[in-house]
């Protein structure tokens, strides 16, 4: 018995000592005397639905799942959006830029089992890219190929630590995906699905499996479910990172998640110290900051730099499509839109609708993306005013008013449209009130429109509105909006007519897009095939200028991120920029 | 007796066949399916909703998924798949089902034990001023939402210095083995969700056992014991046995009342019951989730009332006879 304890132990030593350690940067550990050990207490909001990510669409799944218990080949870094290596060490991309070759780091699974090739292509074919896995990924591996065929990323095993994907044609965003996909072990789940069954794989890992059977390659693994009330997660000793001081991490030796189902119960949790990092909501910011300035509270709030798809910046848009001949025409001038941003009062909205806390310039990027960001949209802002709102409408002809002030069409007619907004979140209706109430002072009436959030989605899809108020969340990568900002696609609703829905899949209509409109559908499929990030930055780099200066939509502004910290965490806080810094495996108790 | 029994449950095939018909159409009322809450979320393609509507036989009229789910529940005793959670829902809820059981059934006996002795003592001390107090208190809790006697509870708790609030546990306890400390930090916890849920019924409880005293004080068989002389504390051992009657009979209809009674009192308390589970199930459109559980609480309902009639039966010798 003893001989058998004491082989494990030598094979434990060696497979410690074999692995290629990552070292994690500075950004991510700046205090240079951390400790190790005790427990990180976070919360969730229900007990997870499964251990599988590609199983379940359930959000609290993926919390535990994405950062404390698995890795992915390439990782997109924490506060700076860039891509780094992750269980592939290095990667060559071929000349025509189709074909990638990862190198596996020397990394083991939790029980010891070496990282291999087989393990990604494992995931690959039965869960990332198995159509009948619920939280499937094929979209985003599918790419059209030079003659335009949509055809699926393939997956070849080399040799054991090499693992090479053969593209249809280069594809820009393809790193960027590849940090969303986390590797299984393929020796622990082949044996408890059915090959026969694709559909089988939904059901492996739920929230019934004993947590000694999940085996991980992150910095955390599972050890006990209690549900509905706690999740327990214990260090990976087997974990591939290490800290710039040769501290293996995580510092941390257990992380327990305390499920708490309602928000109020968990900030009173919070405000008691019994949890280290949330995110609070923007309501309850000035209080906690009132409370913490007090300095008697265990915690510290900061409002920081929206790095999140969410909160989604808003927009306003105006529909091309729409049936009345003169707002068609009104609609579709230049000058229409940008008198109707000079009279959006960007300062006010932030003021009284977001107590303060949103950012303007965020339209299809957000500024603390430094990857794609173009600061060049900042200048393109139309800043509030009425006076240049007045000259441009009344350089456009609408210079006849009615009794009652309003404006004219040569026509006749006033100048009136509706304004198509949902009922919740209530920021919408709270700026569509704000823009009405500007508009009216430059001569323009506009009818608001509020109704049920699934009816407005309808109609908006319908093309059956005048004008509206939307929101979609930022992306890191643009390519993985194409289907909502490239004119021709499924959610480009301000000017349906540009997609030709009787196809399948629907096909662009270039004759009816504006020249600018153009320019930007072409931008999207050069940036798509483009594999070399300098030059996919140039190119949207221009779309971003394109939209801010023909203003598609307008773009109001965009929520900040608010998160909060328990003041006994280490390496946690925000940067110079306001860009938070926090994970599970750098972050200790002082 | 027997006869009775089995005549009696009987009836509770048809019935429960009718009431699950009933939920099964308010359910299908509510607007949009499980696959709504997916429709803008940016990790899904439409295609991929497709193929899971049809997977989950959501692309099926309603009627026809009826059937399919009661055939197995009779056929096979399999009361569906959780939506969301990919596992049986019978095992869903057998998980959550102790915590529950465990705090309404100390909920009722909290009430019932409070209760009867509040009405006794009202009914004894009509007009006074002691009856007019408990009165007025049991109003009170009756007509406080839980949800909020709840928080004022907490926030009492946690103003005079204590810290075991929400939840049963705290954390360092949860999951640990049972242990003394363990008991000593559940009980420091497990006042609180009793008090709230219990409090709400008492006034209740209490009006009904105080009108029953006062009625079966003024009846002619109290006026002909005592007239032969009893002593008054045999006479009250006579009165408050007659009193319990209609109460025994009522006792079924309390089990489901506390099992929904907690629902929102377990969202704000953070309990590991049943009830808020069963809330989001209801918002995430998890429907054999929530019919089972309608099922569950229609049944226990029924023999929650059959148990009453038995208890009646063996209490008052005439509802034997007839």
């Amino acid at each position: 018995m003893r001989k058998v304890l004491l082989l494990v132990l030598a094979l434990l030593a060696c497979a410690v000592f074999a692995t290629e350690y990552m070292v994690q940067d500075e950004l991510l550990t700046p205090d240079p005397s951390p400790k190790t050990g005790g427990t990180l207490r976070l919360a969730l909001a229900s007990t997870p639905e499964s251990f599988l990510l590609y199983g379940t669409l359930d959000g609290s799944s993926y919390s535990v799942i994405m950062g404390p218990m698995f890795s992915p080949l390439v990782e997109m870094h924490p506060v700076t959006n860039e891509i780094k290596p992750a269980l592939a060490k290095s990667w060559v991309v071929s000349a025509d830029g189709k074909e990638v070759t990862f190198r596996l780091r020397e990394a083991y699974w939790s029980d010891g089992t070496p990282i291999t090739a087989d393990d990604v292509v494992f995931t690959f074919q039965y869960f990332v890219m198995n159509q009948y896995a619920r939280g499937n990924s094929i979209a985003r591996f599918t790419i059209p190929d030079e003659k335009g065929v949509n055809k699926m990323i393939e997956w070849v095993k080399i040799d054991d630590k090499t693992v090479k994907a053969i593209l249809p044609s280069p594809y820009g965003a393809f790193f960027t995906v590849l940090s969303h996909v986390y590797i299984y072990p393929k020796h622990k789940l082949e044996p408890l699905i059915d090959k026969n069954d694709l559909g089988s794989v939904n059901k492996v890992w739920l929230s019934n499996t004993d947590p000694k059977e999940i085996v991980v390659n992150g910095p955390f693994k599972p050890v006990q479910l209690i549900t509905d009330q706690k999740l327990v997660l214990e260090r990976n000793p087997y974990f591939w990172k290490v800290d710039r001081f040769g501290n293996r991490l995580p510092y941390f030796d257990r992380v327990e998640y305390l499920i708490i189902r309602d928000a109020e119960i968990r900030l009173a949790k919070f405000m008691a110290g019994e949890i280290d990092f949330m995110a609070i909501s923007s309501r309850d910011f000035p209080m906690l900051k009132e409370q913490e300035l007090t300095g008697k509270t265990p915690y510290v709030v900061y409002a920081t730099q929206p790095t999140q798809a969410t909160p989604s910046p808003i927009h306003i848009s105006f529909n091309f499509d729409v049936d009345d001949p003169e707002l068609r025409d009104l609609f579709r001038k230049l000058e229409f839109r940008e008198a109707m941003e000079y009279a959006l009062n960007r300062e006010r909205i932030i003021d009284e609708v977001f107590a303060g806390l949103a950012i303007p310039d965020a339209g299809l990027i957000l500024p603390s993306n430094k990857a794609f960001y173009n600061p060049k949209v900042e200048e393109l802002l139309r800043p509030y005013d009425l006076k240049k709102a007045n000259e441009l409408l009344d350089k456009i002809g609408l210079t006849k008013r009615d009794k009652e002030g309003y404006r004219l069409f040569p026509s006749g007619r006033r100048v009136e449209f509706n304004l198509l907004v949902q009922n919740s979140p209530k920021e919408y209706q709270d700026v569509a009130v704000i823009f009405a109430e500007d508009l009216k002072k430059i001569g323009i009436k506009v009818n608001l429109q509020i109704l049920d959030a699934s009816l407005v989605g309808q109609m908006f899809g319908a093309s059956n509105f005048q004008a509206g108020i939307r929101a979609f969340g930022n992306q890191p990568d643009l390519q993985l909006r194409k289907a909502i900002w490239q004119p021709g696609t499924q959610l480009y609703y301000w000017h349906y007519s540009t997609m030709d829905k009787t196809k399948t899949p629907p096909q662009p209509v270039f004759e009816e897009m504006l020249d600018w409109e153009k320019r930007i559908w072409e931008l999207f499929e050069k940036a798509q095939i483009e594999m070399d990030p300098a030059k996919r930055k140039a190119y949207y780099d221009e779309v971003q200028e394109l939209y801010h200066i023909y203003l598609p939509v307008i773009f109001v502004c965009k929520g900040m991120n608010i998160w909060g910290f328990n003041k006994t965490l280490g390496n946690a806080g925000v940067t110079e920029e306001g860009v938070p810094i926090f994970t599970v495996w750098t972050s200790y108790r002082k | 007796m027997w006869t009775f029994i089995v005549r009696r449950i009987l009836i509770m095939i048809p019935m429960m066949f009718f009431v699950s018909v009933i939920c099964f159409v308010v359910t299908e009322l509510q607007p949009g399916d499980f696959l709504s809450q997916y429709l803008e979320n940016p990790r899904i393609s439409p295609e991929q909703i497709e193929s899971l509507r049809r997977e989950l036989a959501l692309d099926k009229p309603a009627y026809q998924r009826y059937f399919m789910w009661i055939k197995n529940i009779v056929t096979k005793g399999d009361f569906g798949y959780s939506f969301s959670y990919q596992r049986p829902v019978v095992e869903l809820i057998w998980e959550r089902l102790g915590w529950t059981v465990a705090i309404s059934v100390l909920t009722i006996g909290f009430q019932w034990l409070f209760a009867t002795l509040m009405g006794i003592y009202s009914a004894l001390h009509p007009y006074t001023p002691g009856d007019y107090t408990l009165t007025v208190l049991g109003f009170i809790g009756l007509s406080i939402p839980e949800f909020f006697l709840a928080l004022v509870l907490t926030y009492l708790v946690l103003r005079l210095g204590g810290t075991a609030v929400g939840g049963l546990f705290s954390p360092q306890f949860i999951g640990a083995p049972m242990s003394w400390a363990k008991f000593i930090d559940l009980l420091k916890h497990l006042w609180l969700p009793i008090v709230v849920i219990g409090v709400s019924g008492l006034a209740g409880l209490m009006r009904i056992m105080r009108g029953n005293m006062l009625d079966v004080l003024g009846s002619p068989f109290v006026t002909a014991l005592r007239a032969r002389g009893l002593d008054e504390k045999t006479v009250r051992r006579h009165v408050i046995k007659n009193a319990m009657n209609p109460l025994v009979s009522i006792a079924g209809m309390e089990l489901p009342n506390v099992f929904s009674g907690t629902i929102i009192a377990s969202i704000v308390l953070n309990l590991p019951t049943i009830g808020p589970f069963f809330y989001s199930a209801l918002l995430n459109h998890d429907q054999y989730l929530v019919m089972a559980f309608l099922l569950f609480i229609a049944l226990i309902t029924q023999i929650g009332n059959l148990l009453a009639d038995i208890a009646l039966a063996l209490l008052d010798p005439r509802i034997r006879i007839s």
